[in-house]
Parts: structure tokens; C-alpha cells; sequence
């Protein structure tokens, strides 16, 4: 019954990517309601920041409409979103970054505190992985809940896979204290 | 140091995680709006990966202006209300309040030349410029849009921060 519906829900979106391919967005929109929740929650534990993550998440749809001609399919449209939505963060973090060095001629700036207390119904782990900072954050979201390994992160978050291992570490360990 | 949870219960509360966390706000609305403008004025062609990433390869000079104006687009809903006179009330004060800062703060510095500045400071000077010429343009379809005034508040503070940084004596000594 389960298998059941789960092709049926397959083959759902698979039309909704099609009718979406060609110009429907009635279907986009259906493709929004369906995976908004796992793009938002990516782009506010990675961004700490409510404001930051609904505008990262529109803008992880923008670039899903635009280039959604290139999916051809060849894995599953979540793992083929779930790319784009990773990227679209990393790329707002790093124009963030150069502007505020620009502007400021430092090297990293913590724009301001977690917005943790805009989403009551985060669990405790949610909450405490927000106050990290911001490596230990990307690299634990990345590897702990996201499932990426130690060496694409090091090649995304431009660092050393020593790095990547080693903010993870941090991470864990300051949440084996906070929690 | 005490630990108040070990490797395994974090490894648990991991696993327990929710895969999705809902928006506090519908965000389709600013999506579709965007998806309307962008196909209007977007370019040939983009870098890209060939599975699919984003490829950036150098900082566009002008990226942190185009970024801000698409955050305008994408996080607030465009309400049209044609029928609607604008009423600029609320961004002529604004902005006539920053034009006064602005000028008592070049005053004060003794009225540089700004048009003599390195091309870099000019730029940054134009972008900000540029960031709030898109969100005025922005503010006449929408004249009470409390973040799209915020924005435009930002941006002037932006300004004026450069300018401070440039001009201030305690800057000039570093």
C-alpha cells in the first residue's frame, strides 16, 4: 500500500517537473509545496539566520526554475535540488563574506545573533546547531544531517578535508556541552 | 570537562531530526514574482557546472548591488494595486533625512571632493547608489512596504558609514 503510493506520488512529481520544464507554473508551485520544508531547513541551518534562509530558499527556487531544462533526470529531482540549494547557500555566504570585507576590510564578520527564539518549534538540537559558529555550523549541517562526506565538503567550503574533520569535531563536541 | 550528553545520544538526536522545517511565511508569492522579472531580463547564457552547480567564477563588480536588489524581488510580494496613487510620503522623508545626514556629514569633513576618490572607493560609491535607485524604483509600487523601507534605510546607513570611514579623523589615522 505504502509502495503504492509512493510510485503514484513519483510519478506525480515527475509530471509536475515536465508541465514545469515547459513553462507551468501551477506545477512549479505544487514542486514548491512539496519540497519548501527539506530547502527551507537546509538553508536555515546552514544560515542561522531567519531572513537570510526564506530569501536563500526563494532564491534556491529562482535558480530551480531557470535551470530546470538541465535536469534530465539522471537522479532523483530531490537530490538534483538538494545540489542546487546547497550551492545557492554556499554562494550567498561567499557574496556576503566579500562584501562585508570589502565594506570592512575584515577578515569574517558574525552578522548578527541566531534568530532562534523566530522559530519556537525547532527542537533543542535545531536550536543549539544555530548558535554554533558558522565552519563548525556548515560543516556539521553538511556532514550530520545532510550526509555529504568530509572530502566534497572540503572541496565546497573551499578548506582541507583535516579542516572539515576538524570543525566537525568542535561541532560535536560543543553540542555534547550545550545540550 | 562535563559532558551532559554522549556521542551515542547525540547520534540519536541526529537521527531524530526532522528533515524539514516549514517557512514562518509563504514564500511563493515573491518566488513567482521573481521567476517573472528574472525571465524577462535574464542573460544567454550562465556558468555552469555539468551536473548542475552554480559556477561563480570571479566576484561581478556589481554582484553585491544585483544581490541586494534581488532580495528586494525575492523576499517581499509584490502587491499590485494599480489603482493606488503613490503616496511617497514615507520615502521622501527618508530620504530627505539622509540627504541632510549626508551633507552635514561632508560639511563636517570640509566637502571633499568625492569625484576625485580611487576608481575601487567610486564604484563602491556607485553600487550603493545603484542598490538604492532599484529599491526607490521598488518603493513606488509598494510606498508602505515596512522592509523595503528598512532596506532603504540600510542602504543609506551603508553610505554614510563608507563616508565616515573615508573622511573621519579617527579612520584617517589608521
Amino acid at each position: 500500500m505504502i509502495d503504492a503510493q509512493q510510485l503514484f506520488a513519483s510519478q506525480q512529481e515527475k509530471e509536475w517537473i515536465e508541465l514545469a520544464k515547459n513553462g507551468d507554473r501551477h506545477a512549479f508551485q505544487q514542486l514548491y509545496q512539496l519540497h519548501i520544508g527539506k530547502v527551507y531547513g537546509l538553508c536555515l541551518r546552514m544560515l542561522a539566520q531567519r531572513d537570510q534562509a526564506e530569501d536563500v530558499a526563494q532564491e534556491v527556487f529562482v535558480q530551480v526554475w531557470l535551470k530546470l531544462k538541465n535536469f534530465r533526470g539522471d537522479s532523483k529531482f530531490s537530490t538534483w535540488l538538494h545540489s542546487v540549494a546547497t550551492n545557492t547557500v554556499l554562494s550567498h555566504l561567499r557574496k556576503q563574506k566579500n562584501w562585508m570585507q570589502r565594506m570592512f576590510s575584515i577578515e569574517d564578520t558574525h552578522i548578527s545573533e541566531p534568530t532562534v527564539n523566530e522559530h519556537p518549534e525547532l527542537s533543542d538540537l535545531d536550536k543549539t546547531i544555530l548558535k554554533l559558529p558558522e565552519k563548525a555550523r556548515l560543516v556539521f549541517v553538511m556532514f550530520a544531517v545532510e550526509g555529504y562526506r568530509h572530502e566534497e565538503i572540503a572541496s565546497m567550503l573551499n578548506m582541507a578535508v583535516g579542516s572539515s574533520k576538524s570543525h566537525y569535531h568542535r561541532a560535536k563536541k560543543l553540542l555534547q556541552e550545550w545540550l | 570537562m562535563k559532558e551532559t550528553i554522549n556521542e551515542q545520544q547525540l547520534q540519536q538526536r541526529i537521527d531524530d531530526l526532522s528533515a524539514e522545517i516549514q517557512p514562518q511565511r509563504d514564500l511563493w508569492q515573491g518566488i513567482e514574482r521573481a521567476i517573472e522579472i528574472k525571465s524577462q531580463v535574464q542573460p544567454a547564457s550562465e556558468p555552469r557546472a555539468s551536473n548542475g552547480n552554480i559556477v561563480r567564477a570571479n566576484f561581478q563588480p556589481l554582484a553585491w548591488a544585483a544581490s541586494i536588489v534581488l532580495a528586494v524581488i525575492l523576499t517581499f510580494n509584490y502587491q499590485s494595486r494599480p489603482e493606488q496613487a503613490p503616496q511617497l510620503t514615507a520615502v521622501e522623508m527618508i530620504e530627505q533625512q539622509y540627504l541632510q545626514e549626508k551633507q552635514n556629514m561632508l560639511v563636517s569633513f570640509g566637502k571633499p571632493n568625492l569625484d576625485t576618490l580611487p576608481d575601487d572607493i567610486r564604484q563602491q560609491f556607485d553600487e550603493i547608489q545603484s542598490a538604492r535607485e532599484s529599491l526607490l524604483t521598488a518603493l513606488e509600487d509598494d510606498p508602505q512596504n515596512a522592509d523595503l523601507l528598512n532596506l532603504l534605510k540600510w542602504t543609506q546607513k551603508q553610505e554614510l558609514n563608507l563616508l565616515e570611514q573615508l573622511y573621519s579623523p579617527k579612520w584617517q589615522t589608521i
